[in-house]
């Protein structure tokens, strides 16, 4: 009788298998004609501009890019957010005076030239003619000048270093920028690409409420046709776009919308977005987790794209608490190891290098060496004698981290070991990343903290020399940072640069940890795409 | 009936008033804010400060409080400062999304639990209960991510059968918008399916024993008859209380499995305005679920009246 039973519920099961099995596979054929039907609808809609394209090439390309990103941009105002998501999706709709090329030089976009008076005090801007936004008009000194100043009072970098400065229009066509300090920077930072300077219509930047301007206006190869909250960005070819004549080079020269529609799908999930670009739903996977970098490598039909592009840092509380004393944080930097930290964090050693620079690894001007006795020494018998000799007796020390940024948690779990290992009392206070920002910004609720930065492009930028991040507030930083500004060579500049960083080593006010890789990964069909800071579409393609 | 309606939906006034007070309260006190969202990591205490008050978000609480719930009576939830629309519209446009993939589950649910709930009871202690039981437990104990990522590997990866992820609105065809939700809706209808299942079976095991199902069978009724029109009628409350608060589950947020699979429905809505501290879409979400919820359960208890003639809601 109980066999009998079994076998009933094992044919119940068995067929119950074949109804799903069967549900599924006729879900199969008609998936994949549904999925055709979506596409031919799309490239009807889009039939005169593909067929140009066809007959200018063999291949055949399809007309719009799927790519799914890690998460949605707060805003798409790329002057107020220095959200990457942000300037990564803006620097399409949005275009600047001055832009950056591969060797982070700047390079004129909107701006036809300029001319520095004598001690560099005024630039004088001349605008490109014919230039038109995407509601029409065409952009002019007013657009420029309204679109400038909101920059220089809403980008704290622009506040901080730019202080004082003002735009001024002097004819349609010219714009006059009066620096309140002549730097040898400011071109840079007019084409620097975090927090950038984007021109827009001068009524919306007028009427801009605080979260951000209320439409998104530009002059750049695409324009926003639909932004479907926590779905999608919708970017479109802006038809009367007209670019500059230069070669194209990183975010600067030609730009030629070569796919008529982009889609920024939001997937926040990893394992999503990996699978979504195996199985062709995506052409792009933006940001590809380190433990699936192995899986995808070498498989067919995938390419993957890495390179570093930041660092992780380590911030030591130097007003408050146990760590206000200089010798304590020696002791601490005596006792990392940081191979330990970044092979924790990120998983193998070829997503990250041991450098003691904050600045990028692949930057000539600015990758020094200094400070290097005191980086990543792992010696905890010195750091016992260090801890010892500053009268440590036990004080728990606090480590402020967010489980958000796997990295940043990863690394504070192993400094915390670390510090065990000397005897050192650390805790970790662990909360969500807007709980882990707010208490930062309360000096006396840590003692250190880790986080992972991206690059920036000169040092002043860097958030080690702000003294808003972590409190570092020495007199000699802001010297060091002004020699720096205005060092009259490349080489002086960078001789400033080695010591600032020097003293920040001896002061131990933070230290780097290492410089991490961040991957990528598309479709082998995907071509034309550039990997720079932030991802470039406009000249990339997709071959059907 | 209608009295008892009316009584219901005036009780449900102080409910989500209480739930106003508490939500705005945690909100506010928790740390974090808009501003810090919108600036990115980089931004400097002053900006954040700076901009909230530009926001006016530095008010003092009650003030905050009384202008919002002023216009909460007024039927307007506030403004989404991340969506840049009203908050009952973002609900409004997330709601189809959740309402479609928790009706799907809910059905995969029902289908799967009813029936081997009623073979569960019936066979009582054989082998056919044993097996029911055990994968029922199982799915109760898997969590419907896994069950989810698994299906994901298996049906879209591995066969390619259907879509990974993603969200089609019906009017791009039916078919298309349901390819997209079958998958998710198996990792959530199967797992409630377990509940239900379980709920199925004992409930009828308390009425397959009593003694007007002998007289049923002693006068000779057929025994599919006896099954469904006697016993399953009468063990059916139970079972209703158990779908309705898993229905009720399902519509007010599958979190995990939305975003999983990158379902613009309410879970997501509410996943992602709690951690870019979007105050306005967090508190009208939460009454919106407090008034799902509490809906859910007005109607499954007057649906107790239909099924049992012998509850009388208005106490007569």
């Amino acid at each position: 009788m109980k066999r009998k039973n079994i076998s009933k519920v094992a044919a119940a099961l068995l067929s119950l298998t074949f109804v799903l099995a069967a549900c599924s596979s006729g879900d199969g054929g008609s998936s994949s004609s549904n999925n055709n039907t979506a596409d031919n609808n799309t490239s009807e809609a889009s039939a005169p501009s593909e067929t140009a394209e066809n007959e200018a090439d063999s291949k055949q390309y399809k007309n719009e890019i799927n790519i799914a990103m890690t998460a949605q941009p707060p805003t798409l105002d790329a002057s107020l957010s220095a959200s990457n998501a942000a300037n990564g999706v803006a620097g399409h709709i949005f275009e600047q005076l001055f832009t950056m090329n591969l060797d982070y030089e700047p390079m004129p976009e909107l701006a036809e030239s300029y001319e520095a008076n004598e001690d560099g005090t005024v630039y004088t801007i001349t605008l490109r003619q014919g230039v038109k936004f995407h509601n029409g008009a065409e952009m002019t000194a007013d657009d420029v000048v309204a679109s400038m100043n909101r920059w220089l009072s809403v980008s704290d970098r622009a506040r901080t270093l730019l202080a004082g400065s003002v735009f001024e229009k002097i004819d349609d066509y010219t714009v006059e920028l009066t620096v309140g300090q002549a730097t040898s920077d400011v071109m840079i930072l007019l084409s620097s690409r975090i927090l950038f300077p984007a021109i827009m219509p001068a009524d919306i930047v007028e009427n801009a409420p605080a979260e951000g301007v209320a439409e998104y206006i530009g002059t750049g190869p695409y324009k926003l046709e639909e932004w479907k909250a926590d779905q999608y960005i919708h970017l479109t070819r802006y038809e009367d776009y007209q670019s500059v004549d230069l070669p194209s080079s990183a975010y600067s020269g030609r730009k030629e919308a070569a796919t008529e529609n982009l889609y920024y799908f939001f997937v926040s999930d990893h394992a999503t977005r990996i699978a979504g670009l195996k199985t062709g739903e995506y052409d792009v996977a933006e940001s590809v987790p380190l433990e699936n970098y192995d899986e995808l490598y070498g498989q067919e039909g995938i390419t993957l794209y890495s390179k570093p592009s930041g660092s992780l840092n380590l911030f030591f509380n130097t007003s408050e608490g146990v760590l206000a004393d200089v010798d304590m944080r020696q002791a601490i930097l005596a006792a990392i190891d940081c191979n330990e930290v970044m092979l924790a964090s990120y998983a193998n050693k070829d997503h990250y290098t041991l450098d003691p620079g904050y600045m990028n690894i692949d930057q000539p001007q600015w990758a020094v060496k200094s400070g290097s006795e005191y980086y990543n020494q792992a010696n905890g018998e010195k750091a016992k004698e260090l801890l010892e000799a500053a009268g440590y007796n036990g004080e728990t020390i606090t480590l402020l981290t967010t489980p958000d940024y796997q990295e940043m948690y990863a690394a504070t779990i192993v400094i915390q070991e670390q510090l065990r290992q000397i005897g050192v009392n650390a805790e970790i206070a662990s909360y969500d990343f807007p709980t882990f920002m707010e208490t930062k910004d309360n000096r006396s609720a840590w003692d250190m903290f880790i986080t992972s930065n991206s690059y920036n492009v000169i040092p002043p930028q860097i958030l080690a020399v702000n003294s808003s991040w972590a409190g570092l507030d020495e007199p000699q930083v802001a010297e060091s940072l002004a020699a720096i500004r205005s060092a009259s060579t490349e080489a002086e500049a960078q001789e400033e640069w080695a010591k600032l960083q020097q003293f920040m080593y001896e002061f131990a006010s933070s230290t780097t940890l290492g410089h991490y890789n961040s991957s990528m990964a598309t479709s082998d069909k995907v071509e034309d795409m550039v990997y720079f800071d932030h991802t470039i579409y406009w000249n990339a393609k997709v071959e059907k | 009936m209608l009295g008892y309606i009316m009584k219901r939906l005036l009780s449900l006034i102080p409910v989500l008033f209480v739930v106003s007070i508490v939500i705005f309260m945690i909100i506010h006190i928790t740390p974090g804010d808009p501003a810090s969202s919108i600036l990115g990591m980089e931004a400097t205490p002053e900006e954040i400060s700076e901009l909230n008050e530009r926001m006016g978000l530095n008010a003092p609480l009650p003030i905050q409080y009384k202008n919002w719930i002023v216009k909460v009576f007024h039927g307007d939830l506030g403004d989404s400062i991340f969506m840049r629309q009203p908050v009952t519209e973002a609900i409004k446009e997330h709601l189809g999304p959740t309402l479609s993939l928790a009706l799907l589950a809910q059905l995969i649910a029902i289908i799967l639990a009813v029936p081997f709930g009623i073979i569960a009871a019936y066979k009582r202690g054989s082998a056919a209960d044993t097996v029911i039981m055990s994968i029922s437990l199982l799915g109760m104990a898997v969590p419907s991510f896994l069950l989810g990522l698994f299906l994901m590997l298996l049906f879209s990866v591995k066969l390619g059968w259907l879509p990974v992820a993603g969200y089609r609105p019906m009017k791009m065809g039916l078919w298309n918008h349901y390819r997209y939700l079958i998958l998710p809706g198996f990792s959530l209808g199967t797992i409630q399916a377990a509940l239900i299942a379980r709920m199925t079976r004992s409930s009828m095991l308390d009425t397959l024993y009593l003694n007007y199902i002998k007289t049923a069978r002693a006068k000779g009724l057929k025994e599919q008859a006896v099954l469904l029109k006697h016993a399953f009628k009468n063990a059916a409350l139970p079972i209703l209380t158990v779908i309705g608060q898993t229905f009720g589950t399902l519509i007010t947020g599958a979190v995990v499995i939305e975003s999983l699979f990158n379902i613009p429905g309410i879970g997501q809505l509410i996943l992602n305005s709690i951690t870019r501290r979007d105050i306005a879409v967090i508190q009208g979400v939460v009454l919106f679920v407090t008034l799902v919820y509490v809906g859910i359960n007005l109607i499954v208890d007057l649906l107790y009246g239909v099924i049992d003639p012998r509850v009388r809601l208005d106490g007569k």
